[in-house]
C-alpha cells in the first residue's frame, strides 16, 4: 500500500502504468504526451493511509505544484541531442511496429528519430525521475549492453542510486521475499538506458516491474518494444556519445532533485525532527 | 568524448584532385554540426541555448537540423570516404568511430602497423552504415551492432603526401 501510494501521488493524472495497475483505470495513454508533467493547480490530495504532520505533507505536495519544479528543461536542448546522435536509429527491417509514430521517417534504409518529440519525454521522464527522487525513491539503472554497463555503474554510484548490469535472475523482483527475505524492499523506479538484453530480446524486468507496480522510465531505440514503459524515451541507445547524454543528465537530475529535498527540509524546519514515520518517502 | 572532440573540430573538407583523376570528396566529422561560419550562411542563429529561456523565433528545427547534417548531406554510404578516430584496441582489431550510430572494426594493416594507436585518426571507406539482414524464417533483421569500413591509411600520411 505505501508503494501504491507513492506511485499514484507521483504520477499526473492521466500518466497511467501499463500493467496490472492500469486495469483498475479507464482511458488509455495518450500517444503524444502532453507538455506538463505534474497536475495544474492544486487540490491534488496525497493518497495515504496514515495521517501526515501539516508541513510534512507540504513538504511533498509542494514540488507537485509545478509542472517543472526542477527545472530539467534547461539541462539540455535540441541541439545537444543532435550533437549527440540520438536521432539515429537501426535499419529499416529492424524496425518494431509500436515505435513507429516516434520515427520522423526513413533515410537510405536508416530509422531516425522525432527530436521534437523525443525532446518531449526526455524532460517527462526526467522530471518524473527527479519526483522520485525527491520522495527518497530507491532507482535501479538496468542495462544489459556490454559495452556500456561499468559507465553506468559509475554513474548509478556516483548519484548514491543503484544499477544491475548483469544477468537478470528470474525472481528478482516477484520473488524477493522468497529470495532476499522478508521485508525487503524494491526499487521504486527502474530506468533502463537499453531495454532488450544481449538476445535483442525485451529486458524481463521490464514486464517485472509492470507486474510489481514499479513505474519504469526507459530509452527506447527502433527496435525496442515501448509498450510496457511507463516514460518511453525514443532514441538511440548503441553510440557512446548518446549513452553518456543519458547518464549525465540521470546523474544530475537526481543529485539536484535530492538536494532540492535537503533544501526543503531545511526551509520547513524538519531537518532537525527525528523521523516519525516509516522509512519511504 | 574523444569522438565528440574529433567531430567537434572537424569539418568537412573538399579536396579536389587534379584533372585526369575523379574529384574526391572526404567527409569529416560525419556526426557533428555544420560549423558555425556555415550555419552563419544558411541563416541559423545558435537559437538553442537550452530551453530555460524563451525560444526565439530563429531556433532550428529538427528537420532543418538533420536535412543540413553531414550524415544526410553524404547521401548513401556506400564508397564515401570517411575520417574515423580510433577509439579502443583489443590486439590487432581496431574500433574505429566515424561518427555514424556505430563503430567499425577493421584489422590492424601490415604497413605501420605500430602508428594505429588510441586517439590516431584515419580514412575509411564506409560500405554499410550498419550490418543487418534478415535470415530465413525470422520476423526482423539479425543486427551485428557494427559498421562496415575499409581502412585506408592514417590521415597523417595522407597530409604528408599533399605537402
Amino acid at each position: 500500500p505505501r508503494r501504491e501510494a507513492a506511485v499514484a501521488a507521483a504520477l499526473p493524472a492521466g500518466r497511467v502504468p501499463q500493467g496490472a495497475l492500469s486495469r483498475g483505470f479507464l482511458g488509455k495513454r495518450p500517444r503524444r504526451p502532453r507538455a506538463s508533467a505534474a497536475p495544474a493547480g492544486g487540490g491534488f490530495a496525497l493518497m495515504c493511509s496514515c495521517p501526515l504532520p501539516a508541513d510534512y505533507r507540504r513538504l511533498l505536495e509542494e514540488p507537485l505544484k509545478h509542472p517543472d519544479f526542477f527545472n530539467v528543461k534547461e539541462l539540455f536542448s535540441l541541439r545537444d541531442l543532435f550533437d549527440a546522435r540520438v536521432h539515429l536509429g537501426h535499419k529499416a527491417g529492424c524496425r518494431h511496429r509500436f515505435m513507429e509514430p516516434y520515427i520522423f521517417g526513413c533515410r537510405l534504409g536508416q530509422d531516425l528519430f522525432d527530436l521534437q518529440q523525443t525532446l518531449i519525454h526526455l524532460q517527462l521522464a526526467l522530471t518524473f525521475t527527479a519526483h522520485v527522487a525527491y520522495r527518497k525513491g530507491i532507482i535501479l539503472f538496468v542495462n544489459r549492453n556490454r559495452q556500456f554497463s561499468h559507465q553506468v555503474d559509475t554513474a548509478a554510484k556516483e548519484c548514491g542510486e543503484y544499477a544491475h548490469t548483469r544477468y537478470w535472475q528470474g525472481g528478482l523482483l516477484t520473488n524477493a521475499h522468497v529470495q532476499y527475505g522478508a521485508g525487503v524492499r524494491l526499487p521504486d523506479l527502474l530506468v533502463f538506458f537499453s531495454t532488450l538484453n544481449n538476445v535483442f530480446e525485451p529486458h524481463v524486468a521490464v514486464r517485472d516491474a509492470a507486474k510489481m507496480n514499479i513505474p519504469t522510465v526507459g530509452v527506447v531505440d527502433s527496435n525496442c518494444n515501448p509498450s510496457l514503459i511507463t516514460y518511453p524515451i525514443p532514441g538511440n541507445d548503441d553510440s557512446p556519445s548518446a549513452m553518456e547524454l543519458y547518464l549525465r543528465l540521470f546523474q544530475v537530475t537526481i543529485t539536484r532533485a535530492k538536494a532540492k529535498r535537503k533544501q526543503m527540509e531545511v526551509l520547513y524546519g524538519l531537518q532537525n525532527k527525528p523521523p516519525q514515520l516509516p522509512p519511504g518517502p | 568524448m574523444a569522438a565528440a572532440a574529433l567531430v567537434a573540430t572537424a569539418s568537412r573538407s573538399v579536396r579536389r584532385g587534379s584533372l585526369l583523376t575523379k574529384t574526391r570528396v572526404v567527409y569529416e566529422g560525419l556526426g557533428a554540426a555544420p560549423t558555425r561560419q556555415r550555419r552563419a550562411i544558411w541563416g541559423q542563429r545558435d537559437g538553442d541555448d537550452g530551453g530555460s529561456k524563451v525560444p526565439s523565433k530563429n531556433v532550428e528545427s529538427f528537420a532543418s537540423m538533420l536535412r543540413r547534417s553531414p550524415l544526410i548531406q553524404m547521401g548513401p554510404a556506400k564508397d564515401k570516404l570517411v575520417v574515423g578516430e580510433i577509439f579502443h584496441i583489443v590486439e590487432d582489431d581496431l574500433y574505429i568511430d566515424f561518427g555514424g550510430k556505430f563503430h567499425c572494426v577493421c584489422k590492424r594493416p601490415e604497413t605501420d602497423g605500430q602508428k594505429y594507436q588510441k586517439g590516431s585518426k584515419v580514412r575509411l571507406k564506409l560500405k554499410d552504415l550498419e550490418l543487418s539482414s534478415r535470415f530465413l524464417g525470422a520476423q526482423t533483421d539479425t543486427t551485428l551492432l557494427e559498421a562496415d569500413a575499409v581502412l585506408l591509411g592514417l590521415m597523417e600520411d595522407k597530409e604528408n603526401r599533399q605537402k
